[in-house]
């Protein structure tokens, strides 16, 4: 089948499955209705009852990773259709890329000497 | 019939779901799955599966002695149940928060199974019924009262507006048992313009009203401080109570606990650091300067606590930029301004010992601050005792459910001293060989709550089942336990990971008033057993490291296992220390034993056969106080991981205002 | 007619993964554990927490199921049977798995609680890291099949699996597999000793149902996927090759689920650390490698 009906059989697949879970959340509240009850709706934290949101600003410790993430991603999106053709083009391919892939790898390199590779 | 059951007809599909309920038995454990092990209960075997949070559980386990001050606790943990949930105690435990327990039985293996097998006819034919009725108790209660953001000493029962500025009141949470007071949030939309960082009370607010000195001060413009309220001369926005520095109460500001001084950019006067370092602006090396109390704001409602505020009318407010608006948020170690949050890590915490009352404050997901609660509110752990012989050893053996043996050892011995007894060689040995037996449980269950921690399940599951095998065992068995725990420890020896885990984790200093296998571990060689002549007898030699992290503690606990097998072989027998008969004197008497967890000290007064008064002095009242030193600046994973190590026993807390 | 079968070949793949895993982790075998224990969830109350952030609550534990399901439907287990045979399956499949990562941020934002949302925060972490470690090893594959269809990727290793002609790939794919669905030693979003349950914990009945099918179905599509890039996919001698798709995914479902049985769960700083610094270059000298290999083996 040609890709229009591919993707069509894939929203297919979706929709499928989300009737699925619909389906299942539809028997669940057929066998019964949840009870509003005091404390019961509270983020369970192990017996204390915390009423504090959690939704601060949060400390994520990894940022430094995450920046050099962005630019490997956008390298293998590069790479993705240079793979395909690859063979066909021969050793051309493999200097370009690699001379891509050195660069961005020297990145890594220099953010690893200036500590962005830890946890800050 | 079980009182947590659900409303509905017990038919058709409903009763094929309660029988595969009552199959699938997922049970929340308090005080916790290390006790359960240490009473020989054997959860998994009696078909009880046990979960991590009360929300995928349906059964509440409770067992052995829950103290007054987890009752609220287990309130909370029933009341977060999904129903259908059935309460099941086992032992003689009777809670008034809590509803009649539904399956009670015997706290013994054969209990659990009798009680399991009821549990599944309760479930099979009472997880629906037709009549159901709430669960409510004055732990779940909340009250509302409306505040004013800027004044959050304004409480009143209406919405309306502040008698003080005339801004809307917002809705405010408070538990109403014990009067903690929480914000809650009105709206989400939160503009940077808004961000006033003040609407926010917590604990630190109660210190406000109860200090003697306030200042009044602008919240944009902290230099202006007054004595009296009003509003601010360059603003016009009025101005709020601040505590001044001196009664500060630092619950939850910086890590940086020497507040006197703190580095700022000669360039930019508005980068505040508290420890030295470079400009985020410009580069330029900090420098230290005093604080005046028009700098130190850090109390007005900093906080983790929300980044959404009421909704003021603040037309004439100028605009605030990044700086302005995180001035007043702690700051962590890599000088970013972040929000902080408490967290409660127990007392029900699975990966932590059962019973410990633990609050974190987390920034991110580092440790920042942490606070803990002994189980009893006496200085003294033995306010009153019981002047019967008998009952007195019940009474000192409660503070040690994890090791019993140990603590009845610890009276009788401190009774047979008074007296003036001599025990036989025979007999102290065959008491050494229950303690030590006891010790080797003891450490397996600590290794069993240590691999739960770290998620590593083959040795949680073999540890656990050598631990329960090992307490009832006797010396045939025990021998062909041996070689099963050498295997475990040389299995573990090999294992990838672990060493990563622990090394480095949790260092402590050599510090005298360590005790027990934390000592050892630090390189202080406090061990009772080493001036014990029985001990000696039996060719006692003490374990010991230096590097004194969690690895170490974990080498020491597994050295001292190997080294208890040797000396119950040797000894030969085991048997429980009984009370020899003291007749009717009057004397008094000590002694000391070395619990699993360090030493623990008994003196006591005895009048005529009869206990007067005592004395009880046990180790992991002074590591209860190691956690925050242990804990500060560390991973939530690794904060965890030392606590652990400490192989602290809540019930043997007392409370820190008495040291010796 | 092909989407019926391997979606009931997906719904009897989860099944296994679920007798498998409580057979690991508990030491009994049951074969009704899953099914009972799915019905008592069904049966339960599922509450929701109080001010969630209701869209991210409820979409999470969907998003985490359509997510995997949708990277099973590029997996051909037979030449022939595939849902989809995509031109651009082996993007597909990251493309899906990519979702798991929002689903799983957003189960840990939704709850406003505590340990949910330094589960969801601390997954993110761990996937942006070993996201990269399993698009790396793709690329190498698909350098030498010299197409994004997956069943080319298959009949391309005809003679010589992935596994023997790119083995540094393999070691980097399993890996960042388990990493993916956060199995242990992986499983810092969901840890139950360190965060109660984390990411999982505020669930409860029919949703907590729906998040755990959704990770089981992640599961076997990951271990499908490594069979499909690495291992041959149905290819081998005498019996069929829907039988030998089925044992090889069985195979490397039992690999994934032991593996962590047999050590302590990671550390965040060493978890990300040993893939940013180990794991991509490794995975970069992969790429040159195979490359190399692709143009001087003809």
């Amino acid at each position: 089948m040609d890709s229009l009906e591919q993707y069509g059989l894939l929203l297919g697949i979706l929709i499928g499955t989300i009737g699925f879970v619909l389906s299942l959340f539809a028997l669940a509240s057929a066998i019964g209705k949840t009870r509003k009850e005091s404390a019961k709706d509270v983020p369970a934290t192990a017996g204390q009852l915390t009423r504090d949101p959690a939704w601060v600003r949060y400390h994520a410790r990894y940022y430094g990773y995450a920046l050099l993430f962005l630019s490997f991603d956008m390298e293998m999106a590069y790479m993705y259709p240079w793979a395909v053709v690859y063979k066909q083009v021969g050793v051309v391919a493999l200097l370009d890329m690699g001379v891509f892939l050195a660069i961005l790898f020297l990145g890594l390199l220099y953010g690893w000497s200036q500590g962005a590779l830890r946890r800050q | 019939m079980i009182s947590g059951a659900r409303l509905g007809k017990l038919s058709g599909l409903r009763r094929l779901v309660a029988t595969a309920i009552s199959r699938d038995l997922t049970t929340f454990v308090i005080p916790g799955p290390d006790i359960a092990r240490a009473h020989g209960l054997d959860l998994a075997a009696a078909g009880l599966q046990i979960v991590a949070s009360p929300r995928h559980a349906s059964v509440l386990l409770v067992v052995g002695d829950i103290p007054l001050a987890l009752h609220d606790a287990a309130t909370v943990i029933y009341a977060q149940m999904v129903r259908p949930r059935a309460l099941f105690i086992l032992g003689t435990e009777i809670f008034s928060s809590l509803p009649d327990a539904d399956i009670m039985s015997r706290l013994s293996q054969d209990g659990l199974i009798d009680g399991v097998q009821q549990l599944r006819t309760a479930f099979a034919e009472g997880a629906f019924r037709l009549d159901v009725a709430d669960f409510d108790a004055p732990a779940l209660q909340i009250r509302i009262e409306y505040t004013c953001s800027m004044h959050p000493e304004i409480a009143l029962n209406e919405p309306g507006s502040c008698p003080k500025c005339g801004m809307t009141l917002i809705i405010r949470e408070t538990q109403a048992s014990t009067g903690r007071a929480h914000t809650k949030q009105k709206n989400v939309d939160v503009s940077v313009d808004e961000q006033m960082a003040t609407g926010n009370e917590h604990n630190a607010h109660h210190h406000m009203s109860d200090a003697a000195k306030v200042e009044f001060t602008c919240p944009m413009h902290p230099e202006v401080v007054q004595d009296a309220p009003g509003s601010c001369p360059r603003c016009g926005m009025n101005l709020e109570p601040r505590e001044t520095k001196t009664e500060h109460t630092h619950d939850h500001s910086q890590m940086n606990h020497d507040a006197a001084v703190q580095y700022t950019c000669p360039m930019h006067p508005e980068v505040v650091q508290d420890g030295p370092g470079s400009c985020p602006r410009c580069g330029m090396n900090l420098e230290p300067r005093e604080i005046t109390e028009s700098e130190t704001n850090e109390h007005s409602g900093m906080d983790h606590d929300s980044t959404d505020h009421s909704d003021m009318d603040h037309g004439d407010m100028a605009f605030m930029s990044m700086i302005d608006v995180t001035k007043n948020l702690p700051r962590s170690t890599d000088g970013l301004p972040m929000e902080w949050t408490e967290a409660p890590f127990g007392p029900f915490f699975p990966g932590l010992p059962g019973g410990l009352m633990l609050t974190l404050t987390l920034d991110g997901d580092t440790v920042a601050d942490s606070k803990t609660q002994p189980l009893f509110e006496n200085k003294e752990l033995l306010p009153q005792v019981s002047p019967d012989i008998v009952n007195f050893i019940q009474q000192i053996t409660r503070f040690g459910p994890l090791s019993p043996v140990a603590f009845q050892l610890l009276a009788c011995q401190a009774l047979e001293n008074a007296a003036g007894l001599e025990i036989s060689a025979n007999v102290a040995s065959a008491r050494i060989g229950a303690l030590e037996q006891e010790r080797i449980a003891n450490h397996l269950g600590w290794l069993a709550l240590f691999a739960q921690q770290t998620g590593f399940n083959w040795l949680q599951r073999r540890a656990a089942s050598l631990q329960l095998k090992f307490c009832l065992a006797d010396m045939q068995q025990i021998a062909t336990l041996a070689a099963d725990i050498q295997s475990l420890i040389k299995r573990l020896g090999k294992t990838p990971l672990l060493k990563s885990r622990t090394v480095g984790i949790g260092k402590l200093a050599s510090d005298s008033n360590l005790r027990g296998p934390v000592a050892r571990a630090s390189g202080v060689a406090n061990d009772v057993r080493s001036t014990d002549k029985n001990y000696i007898a039996l060719g006692f030699e003490a374990v010991s490291q230096t590097q004194g992290d969690a690895y170490a503690r974990l080498q020491v606990r597994l050295a001292e296992i190997i080294h208890s097998l040797k000396l119950i072989q040797v000894s030969g027998a085991i048997e429980r220390p009984t009370p020899a008969d003291t007749g009717e004197i009057s004397a008094t008497g000590e002694a000391s034993v070395e619990t699993p967890r360090g030493m623990a000290h008994l003196e006591l007064t005895l009048q005529k056969g009869q206990v007067i008064a005592a004395r009880l002095e046990t180790p992991s009242t002074y590591h209860l106080d190691l956690i925050k030193p242990l804990t500060e600046q560390q991973a939530l994973a690794d904060a965890l991981v030392a606590i652990g190590s400490l192989d602290l026993s809540p019930w043997e807390v007392q409370s820190r205002e008495i040291q010796t | 007619m092909t989407t019926t079968i391997i979606l009931l070949l997906l719904v009897f793949g989860v099944y296994l993964v679920a007798v498998l895993e409580a057979w690991i982790s508990s030491g009994r075998f049951r074969l009704t554990t899953p099914i009972l224990s799915g019905i008592a969830l069904l049966g339960r109350e599922s509450i929701v927490p109080r001010k969630p952030d209701r869209i991210f609550f409820e979409v999470a534990p969907v998003l985490l199921l359509l997510s995997a399901v949708l990277a099973a439907t590029v997996i051909p287990l037979m030449p022939g049977l595939i849902i989809t045979d995509l031109a651009t399956g082996a993007l597909f499949i990251n493309a899906a798995l990519v979702y798991v990562l929002v689903a799983m941020l957003m189960a840990g934002w939704g709850p406003d609680g505590a340990y949910a949302m330094v589960g969801g925060w601390r997954f993110l972490g761990q996937l942006i890291a070993y996201a990269m470690l399993i698009v790396m090893p793709i690329t190498a594959v698909v350098m030498r099949a010299e197409s994004l269809l997956t069943t080319q990727i298959v009949v391309s290793q005809d003679g010589l699996w992935n596994i023997f002609y790119q083995p540094l790939g393999f070691v980097l794919f399993f890996i960042a597999a388990m990493a993916l669905a956060f199995l242990p030693p992986f499983d810092l979003p969901t840890a139950t000793g360190e965060l109660a349950g984390g990411v999982e914990a505020e669930y409860s009945g029919v949703r907590l149902a729906v998040f755990r099918l959704g990770r089981l179905t992640l599961i076997i599509t990951l271990a499908s996927a490594t069979v499909v890039f690495y291992l041959g996919g149905w290819q081998g001698p005498w019996l069929p090759p829907w039988a030998w798709s089925g044992i090889k995914i069985l195979a490397v479902t039992v690999t994934m689920l032991l593996a962590g049985r047999l050590m302590p769960r990671i550390s965040e700083t060493d978890l990300l650390a040993w893939c940013w610094k180990l794991g991509i270059p490794l995975a970069l000298l992969n790429i040159f490698l195979v490359g190399i290999l692709v143009l001087v083996i003809p």
